[in-house]
């Protein structure tokens, strides 16, 4: 793992400064990370999509397995519109568009996400597996069904915590400009 | 019922003049929007986000370690709104709960690790037990237990899912935790 944190965080993604963020992370615009929320890159860089939600306690982590090395070239990639909510454990190897991870569920490292999946409130998924398009993890025993209707847009909330956020919290400042880097080049 | 004293470090709690115990360990966004009414202890860890809405909370209230009180939400045709959040007197918030209730009454006792949906309503007296999951706009009425299986338990005919005296035991049993909730002795030097 390299030794310094390499935070890149794009124009327009409010990304409060009590969140705690460890290793390569890029975070695309429109993003929003509440206080209190963690992001590790051990294993590789994380790579968040635009106008993600990160909230309080939810971790999102990149993590090393037993004698693997930090590798560049080994990303998680998260889509656009995903929603982490309070408390939530996120392990995947990879996770699409779309997606909701309700309070205090874990999803564990193996399980690839598609696109507009929902994990229901303290499931708890393991083991290596692809959850296909549209799916909705339910109830105790984590049952898997396709969703009849497709979720609502969080757009709304996002653009009300951009406006709200910054009259409360210390922010990151945005460090990387795509524009500028290219007249850089 | 006694409970043991719970000892805090002088440096880790804040007492304020109306016998508030906040722990300075605890994320307390926008505290302008926070009222809390007195002898509430707010343990480490705890997060409420007064940034959102306002969040009141009555007397004697207790806000366990890892708990994050948070407004809730509703999503309307233009834009979201977060509505403000009560709390009545004598609430109990164990560890690591979330609680994203509309309101919450009096003598409310909730589990360790319990998740409260969007815009639940928990009337005066109900039990939430550790682990249970509210879906979102759920309401519990008096002397109601909400398991961690899912149901709604109690009611006319079954008294017994919540103890008979739950105002009398919660009054206690809050008060005691506040009164047991002391800062540890200087050491002797």
């Amino acid at each position: 793992m390299p030794s310094e944190n390499r935070i890149k965080i794009l124009p327009k993604a409010v990304v409060c400064e009590e969140s705690s963020l460890r290793g390569d992370i890029t975070f695309s615009s429109g993003c929003v990370v509440h206080p209190s929320a963690t992001v590790i890159a051990d294993a590789g860089p994380i790579i968040i999509g635009e106008n993600c939600i990160i909230e309080e306690y939810a971790t999102v982590a990149h993590r090393l397995e037993p004698g693997a090395v930090w590798d560049v070239n080994n990303i998680l990639s998260i889509g656009t519109h995903n929603v982490f909510e309070v408390g939530c454990q996120v392990e995947a190897a990879k996770i699409g568009d779309k997606n909701v991870f309700e309070s205090k569920c874990y999803v564990g490292p193996g399980v690839t996400v598609s696109s507009g999946c929902v994990v229901g409130a303290g499931i708890k998924i393991h083991g290596s597996q692809r959850l296909p398009e549209n799916t909705i993890v339910y109830g105790e025993q984590g049952l898997q069904r396709e969703a009849i209707d497709k979720q609502g847009s969080q757009t709304l909330q996002i653009d009300f915590l951009r406006k709200v956020l910054p009259n409360y919290h210390h922010l990151r400042k945005p460090n990387y400009d795509p524009k500028k880097a290219r007249s850089v080049v | 019922m006694e409970i043991p004293d719970t000892y805090y470090s002088k440096d880790e709690y804040v007492e304020t003049a109306s016998g508030n115990k906040v722990s300075r360990h605890t994320v307390l966004c926008g505290s302008q929007n926070i009222i809390l009414n007195g002898k509430v202890i707010v343990q480490s860890g705890a997060i409420i986000r007064g940034d959102l809405a306002n969040v009141r909370t009555g007397r004697y209230c207790v806000i366990g370690k890892n708990s994050v009180i948070r407004p809730p939400y509703k999503q309307f045709s233009k834009g979201i709104a977060f509505f403000p959040m009560h709390v009545g007197e004598h609430v109990f918030v164990g560890e690591g709960a979330v609680v994203s209730a509309a309101t919450i009454g009096s003598y409310v006792y909730i589990g360790k690790n319990a998740i409260i949906g969007r815009r639940c309503v928990l009337k005066d007296c109900c039990a939430i037990e550790d682990g249970a999951v509210l879906p979102p706009e759920t309401t519990v009425s008096s002397y109601m237990r909400y398991t961690a299986r899912g149901t709604i338990e109690g009611g006319q005919g079954n008294p017994y899912f919540v103890p008979a005296a739950m105002q009398d035991e919660m009054i206690n049993y809050t008060k005691s935790f506040y009164e047991h909730f002391v800062r540890a002795p200087a050491p002797a030097s």
